[in-house]
């Protein structure tokens, strides 16, 4: 394989990177934001999110930034390739995400509360200070595991035109007529930035593990 | 707010409280007048702790009266619900000590002593650090202040409960159960920081299992069976010559 | 003629589309149970060397996107001369990716799994494959129903990616409906209306298992 390829996996790399990483951005507090509204109960908009969530998690990416890419035009919403595709990255993530936050919320121990409560704290004050940052470690695992099945699943946006880390691999064997280096490279870049998720979800858990005695 | 002795810091009135069918509270009243230890002993199931959750609210009685200083909890006199922040201003004047600690795990020990002042009475910073560090002197954690929870033992986090709750300088202190989950060995150091609040004329309200605290430390003694007040006496009166069957039982099982 | 119509006109297509998706979908999953169900005594196995590799296999292969490893199956393989149809490579391609996940999921579960299940089986005179098959297996699998749930939709979501190799599963159905005619929601509308539906029914099965494994006591320990 030429420099010129390597150049290449580079750049399909860092396109991988930064729509990867804006989603899970996005993700993360969306589904937080699904998870309390589903938990309140509001009315109608809890339904919406419980439906959200069960077609979010069946739809395939491609099918969805297909999907996402021709009918947002027609419906009058320019959108070009890039948004699409995090658009679609987000919404699929979020849609695991307000599960994940949501089995937090659920099994957030109620002791805690009580003993904010007798504390003289209001709902808001004590969700803000003890609620929510206890949760985010909590559900830190799941959400880094989360992110290793978004970044495993975002070679789907080269349906739309864009070059990522996997679709960059037939452009250079188009060049090269060697189609296997790139592919082989471009693997152990996946595994080496999925596996550093994978082993600092570990590290957590057992943080989280050893913190949770109070 | 200064207020005669003789009117009572706290004062339950007929409280009631079912769970579906069973009913667990029959119609419980007492009092505590200021600077007073109370313990209420009684078999598992009797009631005691669900009376302490209805008396700061945390469980919702059926019916019943409660007042602080005088003043209604949780319902107004006109018989609407308090509001949740109306709620918490009257709770915020009661300290509570949870059986199972329930400290908050992502802050350290100062940060627990600390919390409550700051963003509930909106003590500045300074101020409440320096308090915080004076109550942890005084249960003898001064040390601690800056490790996490995980880290203590049982006793240690107990004593930090309690000096989280004594930063909001409450007007009275609700033990539940505060040495049932802990080791033996570690039952003595608790026990002898509630013995120094007693002493510093703190009005108590304690649940325990404790026979030889109730009967050293507390002015009064009252004795729960089936959710209802069965004996009101002082300790002497009560360990030496229990006048109910039910006593009298409950006693020899556990001495 | 509407949007609607051209769906209706074009409806053998979805219906071809939906049950290629469907046949990869049962078949990789017959394929990566019974692949995943072997590699779980790799994963278990007393021998430390033999574990040590199939953990590494194992583990590698979760850390690579399904669409790479497909690339690698579809592309990469012709340059040692073995050449697969686009159908072939992905079958085979969503059978040996998801039986690494089925076989870890399974290793997990039988990890908690008391010892003495394996030694009463023995007592009984059963052994080896039979055992795993008659005894373990079954347990493993009511244990793990709704993890197990989860990787079945996963993988049902992986054989959309097989369109960028030109398998004409359902997704692929979609995309050529609407390019043909300029028709931008109702195709992919469809698409994702389907692969909801099977979702529901993985559901419904998982909930059906999960519920009988709770009846007879299972996950109470």
């Amino acid at each position: 394989m030429t420099a010129d390829g390597f150049q290449m996996l580079l750049e399909g790399a860092w396109i991988t990177v930064w729509i990867s990483l804006l989603a899970i951005a996005l993700g993360v507090p969306l589904g937080l934001l699904f998870s309390l509204i589903r938990v309140s109960r509001l009315p109608v908009l809890s339904q919406i999110i419980t439906l959200y969530v069960s077609v979010g998690r069946a739809t395939p990416l491609i099918t969805l930034v297909l999907f996402l890419f021709v009918a947002l035009p027609a419906i009058g919403l320019d959108i070009d390739k890039y948004t699409a595709s995090v658009l679609t990255l987000t919404l699929n993530t979020a849609s695991f995400n307000t599960e994940i936050w949501r089995s937090t919320y659920l099994s957030f121990p109620k002791s805690q509360i009580e003993a904010a409560q007798a504390m003289g704290m209001t709902r808001g004050l004590y969700f803000r200070r003890i609620m929510l940052p206890q949760m985010f470690y909590t559900a830190l695992p799941a959400l880094l595991n989360e992110m290793t099945f978004l970044i495993k699943a975002s070679p789907a946006i080269a349906v739309v035109g864009i070059v990522d880390l996997t679709r960059v691999t037939n452009r250079i064997a188009s060049q090269t007529y060697e189609p296997l280096p790139p592919i082989i490279i471009a693997g152990v870049i996946y595994m080496l930035s999925i596996g550093s998720l994978v082993r600092l979800q570990r590290v957590l858990e057992d943080r989280r593990k050893r913190y949770a005695s109070a | 707010m200064a207020r005669p002795d003789s009117d009572p810091v706290l004062k339950a009135l007929n409280i009631t409280k079912s769970f579906g069918a069973l009913q667990v509270l029959h119609g419980v009243s007492l009092e505590i007048n200021s600077g007073k230890t109370v313990s209420i002993l009684g078999p598992s199931g009797s009631g005691k702790s669900t009376l302490l959750r209805c008396i700061n609210w945390l469980e919702r009685p059926n019916s019943g009266e409660i007042y602080l200083d005088g003043e209604p909890v949780g319902r107004h006199p006109n018989g609407e619900l308090m509001s949740d922040r109306e709620l918490a201003a009257i709770r915020a004047r009661m300290g509570k000590v949870f059986q199972s600690f329930n400290l908050w795990p992502h802050f350290t020990v100062l940060e627990n002593v600390i919390e409550a002042p700051v963003q509930v009475l909106g003590v500045p910073k300074a101020q409440a650090i320096e308090q915080a560090e004076q109550l942890l002197q005084k249960v003898g954690l001064q040390d601690k202040r800056d490790v996490y929870p995980y880290s203590l033992s049982g006793g240690q986090k107990q004593r930090v409960a309690i000096a989280r709750a004594l930063a909001m300088s409450p007007r009275v202190m609700l033990f539940d159960e505060p040495t049932s989950a802990l080791d033996p060995e570690l039952v003595g150091e608790v026990l002898a920081v509630m013995r120094d609040l007693t002493r510093e004329g703190m009005t108590m309200l304690v649940v325990t299992h404790e026979m030889a605290f109730a009967r050293d430390v507390s002015d009064e003694v009252i004795f729960m069976d089936q959710g209802e007040i069965v004996e009101q006496t002082t300790p002497d009166r009560f360990f030496s010559n229990p006048e109910t069957r039910r006593a009298q039982q409950f006693l020899a099982r556990y001495q | 003629m509407s949007d609607w119509d051209i769906i209706i006109q074009e409806w053998p297509r979805f219906a071809n589309g939906f049950l290629n998706s469907v046949v990869l979908f049962v078949a990789s999953t017959i394929g990566a149970f019974v692949l995943g169900g072997l590699m779980v005594n790799g994963l278990r196995s007393s021998r430390s060397i033999v574990r040590r590799a199939f953990h590494f296999y194992v583990d590698g292969l979760r850390m690579l996107p399904f669409l790479i490893f497909v690339y690698l199956l579809y592309y990469g393989l012709p340059s040692f001369g073995i050449k697969l149809d686009a159908w072939t490579a992905g079958l085979l391609g969503l059978v040996i990716y998801h039986s690494a996940y089925v076989a870890e999921i399974l290793r997990g579960s039988w990890d908690q799994l008391p010892n003495g299940q394996s030694e009463s089986a023995q007592a009984c005179g059963f052994y080896g494959i039979k055992m795993f098959r008659r005894i373990i297996l079954p347990q493993l699998i009511l244990n793990t129903a709704p993890i197990l749930g989860n990787q079945l939709i996963y993988m049902l979501k992986d054989t959309a990616f097989l369109m960028i190799i030109t398998v004409q599963e359902l997704t692929y159905a979609a995309s050529s409906v609407q390019s043909m005619y300029f028709v931008p929601l109702q195709p992919f509308i469809i698409a994702i209306a389907l692969y909801w539906a099977v979702s529901l029914l993985i559901e419904g099965l998982v909930a059906l298992v999960h519920r009988t494994a709770k009846e007879r006591g299972f996950g109470q320990t």
